[in-house]
């Protein structure tokens, strides 16, 4: 049962960390119809910037973890704006229905190997902010900086449902995204909502990278599995569903870290995938996944 | 207030409209109308910015607006009604409200003025929306999405409303509510221009008309005499119904 319960919680940390990623797909789903596959890497530079900040691997720590956050938050923001006006802007204007996947993946590797030459292709361990001593918890051991990880994913999440919802900003952005044409005769710039999706987008991964390093290992390719599992993550929960990733997070890092333990941890991708698959063929909209209905 | 001159429009290699023009003077109110892929919705997509001209030009007052996106026209104070309404179906139906102020709520606006206020103003217009102002907007009916998708436009406080197919699929008491609506903002004053498909109440209701076919102006003139006009009567106004 103590087992069990471990497992549980673990997977739920997991989970969330996938749930933020997924997240960030939405945002820019929503907007503009098009993803950034390249968001494990943008989780990846949010880590490793956060760590030449608050780590001494050069030369400091110059901040600590906290005071770290705002600016790793702006440099994410920031990448994905280049993102966007490398990569996918250019495909939304010649209206290339998949090129935009092509140079996101691209920009990618690109990442990948600039993070590599800046940081080295070993991993680097990051220092936890907080007691790295386990919490004990009816016979399960939680990690401060796992329970930190949930509330910061959630606080995040919330924090921009709250803007959608209330500000004129947000609102225009949930415009945008159920109707561009419309919202830009309200007087709305759409291209730069979808800028402004990919900027956050950017900023919710490299905010999720620097919650993970603390608890994991820090390095150039970090990323790369977490972009994938996140992206099955928004399949299966719904890519216009919020409430959708945090449970099809939750499902698939329970699924990951109860497989790991019960059947091998060669096979813990499986389940997860397995859901994928099984989704895709009974609901392709995903679990939380809405179709509007259009009245004429 | 708008003057299209010339004004040419393609949906990719598919040519749609040769060379249009057309003139609303402040206060009037101005009809398009013509058959279906006559080319009305076009010319309204084409002046707000929906679609970008291959020629011609659009002036809006003293200011060449050709070709500038959609939301900057919209800044410049030309609201756009579109056909389908286009209501954006998560959002409240105050929050749709909003948004057709969105310009006048952000950074740069024009008009900022009492936003709160016009909205109560347009919900006195609109009585049906009053009731329904905190519901999400895509669970209206066709005919309350089409109240909501003009109280919208107005709330820009717009110098040239467009106003496309208000009464496309409404039940019939709902068009006449709809005109009644188009008569009552005619008595303040408003400036518009005005697609709709039932030829004679549009004509009714406008001051100047214009009759669209394949893409071209065919005929023009001041809204009674293209009523009494034997060859738009026999092919649009269907032997007087209205």
């Amino acid at each position: 049962m103590a087992i069990l319960l471990q497992l549980l919680l673990s997977g739920i940390a997991l989970g969330m960390i996938y749930a933020v990623i997924a997240f960030g797909y939405q945002s820019t789903f929503a907007t503009s119809g098009t993803l950034n596959f390249g968001q494990g890497e943008a989780l990846m530079l949010g880590a490793l910037v956060g760590l030449s900040l608050a780590g001494t691997i050069s030369g400091g720590p110059y901040l600590n973890y906290w005071v770290m956050i705002p600016p790793v938050l702006i440099f994410g923001a920031l990448q994905g704006i280049v993102v966007e006006r490398v990569a996918v802007r250019p495909a939304i204007k010649t209206r290339s229905e998949f090129g935009w996947i092509m140079s996101t993946i691209a920009l990618g590797i690109i990442f990948r190997n600039v993070a590599e030459n800046v940081w080295g292709r070993d991993d680097l361990p990051f220092p936890s902010p907080l007691p790295t001593e386990p919490l004990h918890f009816l016979g399960a051991s939680v990690l401060p900086m796992e329970l930190l990880v949930v509330v910061g994913a959630l606080l995040m999440m919330v924090g921009v449902e709250v803007f959608n919802r209330r500000s004129i900003y947000g609102k225009a952005v949930v415009a945008t995204a159920s109707d561009r044409d419309a919202a830009g005769l309200m007087g709305i710039n759409t291209s730069l909502v979808i800028t402004f999706s990919y900027a956050l987008s950017s900023m919710t991964a490299a905010f999720a990278g620097v919650l993970i390093a603390p608890v994991t290992l820090t390095g150039a390719s970090m990323g790369t599995a977490l972009g994938l599992k996140a992206f099955a993550v928004a399949i299966i929960g719904g890519l216009n569903s919020g409430l959708g990733v945090v449970v099809g997070g939750i499902l698939l890092g329970v699924a990951e870290t109860t497989t790991g333990f019960y059947v091998s941890t060669g096979y813990k991708d499986v389940p997860g995938l397995v859901l994928l698959l099984l989704v895709l063929s009974v609901k392709p909209s995903g679990l939380f996944g809405k179709t509007t209905i259009k009245k004429v | 207030m708008l003057q299209v001159d010339n004004l040419t429009a393609a949906y990719g290699q598919v040519s749609v409209l040769h060379g249009i023009s057309l003139k609303v003077q402040k206060g009037q109110v101005v009809t398009l109308i013509g058959s279906n892929g006559a080319g009305k919705t076009t010319t309204m997509r084409a002046i707000s910015g929906m679609l970008a001209p291959t020629a011609g030009s659009i002036r809006l007052g003293d200011q060449d607006i050709t070709g500038l996106p959609a939301h900057r026209i919209s800044r410049l104070g030309v609201a756009h009604s579109p056909e389908g309404r286009r209501v954006f179906p998560t959002q409240s139906v105050r929050d749709n409200l909003l948004l057709g102020a969105f310009s006048r709520l952000t950074f740069g606006g024009r008009k900022r003025g009492d936003v709160e206020g016009d909205l109560e103003r347009s919900l006195d217009l609109f009585p049906r929306l009053r009731e329904r102002r905190d519901q999400l907007a895509g669970t209206l009916s066709g005919g309350e999405q089409q109240m909501l998708a003009m109280a919208r436009a107005l709330m820009l406080q717009p110098d040239v409303l467009l106003l496309d197919e208000p009464s496309m699929g409404l039940a019939p008491i709902l068009v006449e509510e709809v005109f009644a609506i188009i008569r009552r903002l005619k008595e303040t004053g408003i400036t518009m221009l005005l697609v709709e498909q039932f030829a004679g109440a549009a004509l009714a209701v406008a001051d100047y008309g214009y009759v669209m076919e394949n893409g071209r102006i065919s005929v023009e003139g001041p809204a009674l005499q293209l009523q009494n006009d034997p060859k738009v009567r026999a092919a649009y106004l269907g032997g007087g119904h209205a």
